[in-house]
């Protein structure tokens, strides 16, 4: 009886995750090193100068109730298009640990090493997506402080594009190369043909070659081809790594590509803080405000997911004091995100934080929580498995199935009901 | 009508096994043997000093050389660091520290050449700081710190045995960790007082034996596993020897030995084995003999019986750099502070799977999560063929390498020019054929000796000649 039970649930769970897609492409925005929450996603003007530094006032947005940092100018004028997910919290301080926890959903300490989300993601549309570009896509690198492909090998990891989108010729690597041009690889090939004479694995390496010169110069291309887009759009995303990155993020969502990580360093702001973010907000505010509006604009909103945040946060305290200087420290106990697209809502905030921003007081969300929603919201079940070379199935998201880590997923800012059975 | 195909066959068979058994060509046999033994292509002037050489034991003489090397101990540490699965982070946590101590206890057995029995032996009974025994890091690297799990991987590196179902683990069972204050160093010790089982000890043979309390569980079973008269532990690493060097066990995968995985040649196996114990475990004797056979010394397939082999990544890497001149350099991000490694150093010799770059990853260097061979991915894929063909990371190598400028600016002529190039990266000079191949592509693409030079080496590189060992 039992087994009839589960295996009704197990039914009902496949038909539900099917009908739960709603996107077809997730855009990673990540801060790397830690952006500082008080002063982007979750301002504190009322917790004093000790808490707000140089940062004291905040900007309305367009949804009544709904407050930014003073330097998020644009993204307040359309705060209907994203949720600020406030709650999230894993506590941990180190940059190994925070970044294992926020990109593979796991926690760190474990027997085996999960993939990042961009992996399994990679992993479970490998047969559905066909696009000639690779499924897992990093603008420019990802982080290299573990190996995110886990358990799952190498072969699904991103695709590092390398190369400086902001300048004239933006070389991705293996595509762009600007010392050759199309006719010196034609020459070059024809001598590589006429030289090879061994049989080994010749048919396939022929044939691989063929589809590599289609990628080459191909449609491909176009895609990370930035001088064709109008000088207005380069000059609304801003005319920097950031902006120039998320641009491309927008050309490769039009090419199908399902996983892209926008990555960007240069958050971990231990000393001179506010100078820094002086500096690095508006670029910030400007880039993912015009990837949204663009995205929106052209109709892909719908079917992309866009996040952005980094492996924690930064203490809502000031470090006025020596060696800081007036510089925020790391911070894993309560930090924001901001989601929007793909089936996540807009003009909410969920979860709260108390009134320094040091502790989550309303819907904590775990990394694994907002993880397994963009799961479910790319079709795949959260609480599904991956194959392990020698421990057999593993759960997808472990920490999703243990209610010490896990506070459920986020059907509070989806456009997918609680199913009944999960109740 | 079929008895007279028979009958041709018969005729014929023995002529076409004279064929298949002729010995391949020196400048095949002298890159073979360079690759499987050190893991690096020889230098121009060993080339064409093996090449012109008229001693008939010369191929001999050349393994010997190439055994004792310290190339080929540092590349046999490779192996075995991809099975005991070394590296710094995630899931062993050994910390820079314990690998180096670790990598450094593994390099000295090599290069004393201590018998297979004594080496396993002397890592399954360590104990004490991992960093002043290194041996014991074989107990610290486990993240599951379990005696069943310390007991599963025994069965898997040293009997092949995936699937282990007999009570051995109990003599693991004694084992203890106690940290240090010094950051990252853990005592293994062991509990004297825990209380001997009331049961027997059965291992998989039929053995049998009592535990006493007041003495080291392990040492029974030890005795057991290095024992002459257990020949799986001698077999298993004979195989795995074999597979190192052709790709393929006598028993594949070379780790999972099952009595429904049987050997493809069992007198073969049991005349290396018995090799192998008579030689008192004698490891570079074993390697020395499997070189000298017949199937190493072969033609390439479909020719002759040596399987041709994409090559491991960190070879492919170092190949590439060894070609150029220029080499890479390797960091270990993880835990900080970083860990810088100093410049020139090969691939094969990290030894910390935690250092790679996007290169080694692309070709298939293994994370060291698991203790299989199977591990280690050395298929070739349109990934790594796009770095060859149009990288500009590899681009930009090639045209900054001083070797290319040098006989860019100082050849004589296109045939000096190709022979120097093809000597570095294929170990053998160009045949008049390519010399022709490469006027022509000069004259119609209207090229300068130093672009001629850049092609030349970007062709070589992307054949398969260069990334196979055939």
């Amino acid at each position: 009886m039992r087994k009839l039970y589960l295996t009704l649930i197990l039914l009902l769970s496949l038909s539900f995750v099917a009908n739960a897609q709603r996107a077809k492409s997730v855009i990673l925005v990540y801060l790397d090193g830690g952006p500082a929450q008080t002063d982007t996603f979750d301002p504190k003007p009322a917790a004093g100068r000790n808490y707000t530094g140089n940062y004291k006032g905040t900007v309305k947005s367009n949804v009544e109730g709904i407050e930014l940092g003073e330097k998020m100018t644009q993204l307040a004028t359309m705060a209907d298009k994203y949720t600020l997910v406030r709650g999230l919290t894993h506590g941990s301080n180190a940059h190994e640990t925070g970044h294992y926890a926020m990109i593979t959903g796991d926690t760190s300490g474990g027997a085996v090493v999960y993939p990042s989300f961009g992996a399994v993601i990679s992993y479970m549309k490998r047969d559905t997506y066909k696009g000639i570009l690779p499924c897992y896509i990093s603008v420019t690198g990802a982080n290299s402080r573990f190996n995110e492909g886990g358990f799952l090998g190498n072969e699904y990891k991103s695709f590092d594009t390398g190369g400086r989108p902001e300048t004239k010729v933006y070389e991705v690597e293996g595509l762009v190369n600007k010392f050759i041009s199309r006719e010196r690889m034609d020459s070059r090939m024809a001598l590589l043909n006429g030289f090879e004479s061994m049989p080994m694995d010749k048919e396939k390496i022929d044939s691989l070659r063929g589809v590599n010169m289609e990628f080459i110069w191909g449609e491909s291309r176009e895609c990370f081809n930035l001088a064709n887009e109008p000088d207005s759009v380069r000059q609304r995303y801003g005319k920097n790594r950031l902006g120039q990155s998320c641009l491309v993020a927008r050309k490769l969502v039009e090419a199908g590509v399902p996983f892209i990580n926008v990555r960007t360093t240069g958050w971990d702001t231990h000393k001179k803080h506010f100078q820094k973010m002086d500096a690095m907000l508006p670029n910030l505010d400007r880039a993912l405000s015009a990837l949204i509006a663009d995205l929106d604009a052209r109709g892909l909103l719908d079917s992309t997911i866009v996040l952005c945040g980094g492996e924690f946060g930064r203490s809502p305290k000031v470090l006025w004091e020596a060696p800081w200087n007036g510089g925020r420290a790391h911070f894993g106990a309560a930090f924001s995100y901001l989601v929007a697209g793909g089936g996540f809502q807009g003009g909410k905030v969920l979860g709260k934080t108390d009134k320094t921003g040091e502790k989550v007081i309303e819907r904590p969300v775990a990394p694994c929580d907002l993880i397994g929603t963009v799961y479910l919201l790319m079709g795949i079940d959260p609480y599904g498995t991956l194959p392990h070379v020698s421990e057999g199935n593993l759960p997808i998201l472990p920490s999703l199935l243990n209610e010490k880590k896990s506070h459920g997923l986020l059907y509070e800012i989806i456009d997918v009901k609680k199913p009944d059975y999960e109740k | 009508m079929r008895k007279i195909w028979v009958f041709i066959a018969c005729l014929l068979l023995p002529a076409m096994q004279a064929i298949a058994s002729e010995k391949c060509r020196d400048e095949i046999f002298l890159r073979r043997a360079y690759l499987t033994v050190t893991g690096a292509l020889p230098q121009a002037k060993s080339c064409v000093q093996f090449l012109d050489s008229r001693d008939p034991d010369k191929r001999e003489a050349l393994l010997d050389t190439l055994l004792e090397s310290d190339l080929a101990i540092k590349y046999m540490q490779m192996h075995w660091g991809d099975i005991l699965r070394i590296k710094s982070e995630f899931p062993s946590n050994l910390w820079p520290n314990g690998v180096q101590a670790y990598n450094r206890w593994i390099y000295e057995q090599l290069l004393n050449n201590v018998p297979y029995n004594k080496m396993v032996r002397d890592l399954l009974l360590s104990e004490g700081s991992n960093f002043r025994s290194p041996a014991a890091n074989f107990y610290r690297g486990f993240q599951k710190r379990s005696a069943k799990n310390f007991y599963a991987n025994i069965n898997l590196l040293f009997l092949g045995n995936r699937n282990c179902t007999d009570n051995g683990h109990i003599c693991f069972s004694q084992i203890k960790f106690k940290s240090t204050k010094e950051w990252k160093e853990e005592i293994i010790y062991l509990d004297y007082h825990k209380a001997a089982p009331w049961e027997q000890i059965t291992l998989s043979d039929g053995t049998t034996f009592g535990l006493s309390e007041d003495s080291d569980w392990r040492e029974a079973y030890v005795n057991w596993l290095t024992s002459p008269q257990n020949r799986r532990f001698a077999e298993v690493m004979v195989n795995r020897m074999w597979y190192w060097v052709f790709g393929k066990g006598i028993v594949n995968e070379p780790d999972d030995w099952r009595e429904d995985n049987l050997p493809s040649d069992p007198e073969l196996l049991k005349q290396l084995t018995d090799y192998f114990i008579d030689s008192n475990y004698d490891m570079r004797a074993l390697m020395k003999k499997i070189l000298l056979s017949d199937k190493f010394n072969s033609k390439t397939a479909p020719e002759g019986e040596y399987e041709p082999q994409r090559l491991p990544a960190e070879v492919i890497i170092d190949a590439i750099s060894s070609s150029l001149g220029s080499w890479s350099t390797y960091s270990s991000r993880v835990p900080e502070p970083f860990t810088y490694y100093p410049p020139a150093t090969r691939a094969t010799h990290l030894g910390d799977a935690t250092v790679s770059s996007t290169e080694l990853e692309l070709f298939g260097k293994v994370s060291r999560d698991v203790s299989l061979e199977s591990q280690r991915n050395n298929a070739i894929t349109s990934r790594q063929l796009l770095y060859l063909m149009n990288s500009s990371e590899l681009e930009q190598r090639i045209r900054k390498s001083s070797f290319i400028k040098w006989i860019g600016e100082n050849s004589k002529g296109i045939p000096h020019l190709a022979s120097t190039i093809t000597l570095r990266t294929l170990s053998r000079r160009a045949t008049k054929q390519e010399i022709a191949l490469y006027r022509e592509h000069m004259e119609k693409n209207n090229l300068s000796m130093m672009e001629l030079a850049i092609d030349i080496m970007w062709t070589q590189l992307n054949s398969n000649e260069f990334l196979y060992n055939h």
